[in-house]
């Protein structure tokens, strides 16, 4: 029996660069089912139950995650965020980032195979196409097809599916930034807001653009994390790998034949793990920057191993050190605990106890002083001197709030308050904000012309929370 | 590559937007802006979307810039050249020109 001799034909530079640009082809992926395709429908149940679902869900009287921006309010669960709020927001969005961080240091791209929002809506998209044309080669005959009728219907029945589900995607983003009961009876009664429309069209369009059309092509070409990632990656992160010296010399055999007596490996040359690829690479290959790391050639792999009575995991999530000094599972996990695991995930701790003490700790309400602008010190009652300030309150508990405002900071300072706000007591209604103007004023001559610091005081009256504000009393010369 | 060029400017300058929106109007209340010393008749979410846009068109044209500035200038302007005697590994070259 003679070896496949694969021919090796060296190609211009140049053509090869400007390959990496043109039109790719279309990629058809196979259904794949298996370990790690479970996971990934998982996940993706997971994060879309709580995707679609979470704007739906109610939270005493109101819907319990919502980023109101008409009000200028972010509702999550219990907690009322306002826009000063953002340290939080940048907290979230760095322990995001070193989750990411640590993941792709442990597993490697674990996220993009399996949670990332591109993956998950282009194996939703993929699977109507598949219930609709059918599997890999009914695609492509199909596609090779001229237009008939059964055609059309076809690509007709899938693109509406598809629409509609786009549509459904983008009104459950707006739904998070607009009461989303409200949204959809708009919706449905075609009343919808100018500016809520546009954007359930927008994120719409881009969800069926970018699970029906670009695919694999955002993460090749757009995804800043894909071409960073191997930064983070280092000789014992898992990826997904084609146990060379056991595959190779790789070849068609019979399902009898002993591969040792014909010089063979225990690939088969099957092809499926490039046909199941959502990328439309070849593991065989080595580690590409296109692997997204899902693992569909993992599972269809050991489905033609099993077949084939050999041993799974020819194509298997491994590491590169496992690999090559042949490491037991026992010593690839030990491996998990190496300084880089230990310093992202010592940080990520820090970072997270950190972000639950200040929320923990946050003052139920908020409070900004600036002096009024208009007027910088005057002389009232004939024996008074009078600063003006302007101090916003801003309630973040669900319930009606009363306040004393007090100051102190110089000899025989007094709060006199117009209006409603007598004595320096303000009530402010559930989730409310209120400028109050604050009339500060001390008897003529007590205090040395100059800036003087002073110190507002907010007390809670209906808790025992207090907030300090420093300002700034001028007296004139 | 046309179409690469234009996701190049397109994409990096969705993502800029949106940090540049939330920044700024984090800080920012839009009912508070004026136009000209007129209040803005649009709503809340009219001008986040608008601005958005504006921040978008902006960071768009920056990122044109940068796209413009990595094109040699032999790609960018008229070649002098007729296309046959034009060099190898000529970017202007009829085969793999943009």
């Amino acid at each position: 029996m003679t070896q496949k001799v694969i021919p090796i034909v060296t190609q211009p530079l140049d053509e090869v660069m400007v390959s990496l640009y043109e039109a790719q082809k279309k990629i058809y992926p196979r259904s794949v089912s298996g370990f790690f395709s479970k996971w990934r429908w998982g996940m993706i149940w997971l994060t879309q139950i709580v995707f679609y679902g979470l704007p739906w869900l109610e939270w005493g009287q109101r819907q319990a995650v919502l980023f109101d921006l008409a009000s200028r309010r972010f509702y999550l669960f219990g907690l009322v965020l306002y826009p000063q709020d953002l340290i939080y927001l940048t907290g979230i969005l760095v322990i995001s980032a070193l989750s990411l961080f640590l993941f792709t240091a442990v597993a490697g791209r674990l996220w993009c195979g399996f949670s990332c929002p591109q993956t998950v809506y282009t194996e939703i998209f993929l699977w109507i196409e598949r219930k609709i044309e059918g599997d890999r080669a009914a695609r492509m005959r199909l596609d090779s097809l001229p237009l008939t009728s059964e055609k059309a219907l076809k690509k007709g029945l899938k693109h509406l599916v598809w629409i509609a589900l786009a549509l459904w995607t983008g009104l459950t983003l707006v739904g998070y930034f607009t009461p989303i009961r409200e949204l959809l009876l708009s919706f449905e009664q075609a009343s919808l807001g100018p500016w809520e429309s546009f954007w359930v069209f927008f994120y719409g369009f881009a969800t069926y653009g970018n699970a029906g059309f670009m695919r694999e092509q955002v993460c090749k070409y757009m995804c800043p994390y894909a071409r960073f990632q191997s930064a983070m990656f280092d000789h014992d992160t898992l990826i997904v790998t084609y146990d060379n010296a056991r595959g190779e010399p790789r070849g068609g055999r019979a399902r009898a034949a002993d591969p040792k007596s014909i010089g063979l490996g225990a690939c088969v040359d099957c092809t499926l793990c490039v046909q199941v690829c959502p990328t439309g690479i070849d593991i065989r290959d080595g580690l590409q920057y296109e692997c997204i790391g899902c693992g569909a050639c993992a599972d269809v792999c050991d489905t033609v191993m099993d077949k084939m009575g050999y041993m799974r995991g020819l194509v298997k999530f491994s590491t590169q050190n496992a690999i090559s000094q042949k490491w037991t599972q026992h010593q690839i996990i030990k491996r998990v605990l190496r300084p880089r695991v230990l310093v992202y995930t010592t940080i990520l701790l820090v970072l997270c106890i950190g972000l639950a003490l200040s929320l923990e700790m946050r003052s139920p309400f908020m409070v900004d002083v600036i002096r009024d602008r208009g007027v910088m010190s005057r002389v009232v009652d004939g024996d008074k001197l009078e600063n003006l300030y302007r101090m916003q309150i801003m309630n973040t508990t669900e319930k009606l709030q009363h306040y004393r405002i007090s100051a102190s900071g110089l000899n025989g300072l007094e709060i006199e308050s117009d209006g409603d706000e007598s004595n320096g007591l303000v009530t402010i209604g559930a989730a409310q904000s209120q400028w109050v103007t604050i009339h500060l004023q001390i008897p003529q001559e007590s205090a040395e012309p100059g800036s003087h610091p002073i110190q507002f005081v907010v007390q809670a009256l209906d808790s025992p929370d207090h907030v300090s504000e420093r300002a700034i009393f001028l007296v004139p010369r | 590559m046309r179409n690469m060029r234009l996701m190049w400017i397109a994409w990096p300058a969705f993502l800029m937007a949106g940090v540049m929106e939330i920044l700024v109007f984090s800080m920012l209340d839009p009912s508070d802006l004026t136009w000209f010393g007129q209040p803005l008749a649009v709503s809340r979410q009219g001008i986040y979307t608008l601005a958005f846009f504006m921040f978008w068109g902006i960071t768009m044209a920056s990122s044109a810039l940068t796209t413009l500035l990595s094109i040699s200038p032999f790609e960018v302007n008229r070649c002098p050249l007729p296309a046959r005697e034009r060099p190898d590994g000529c970017p202007k070259q009829e085969s793999s020109c943009c």
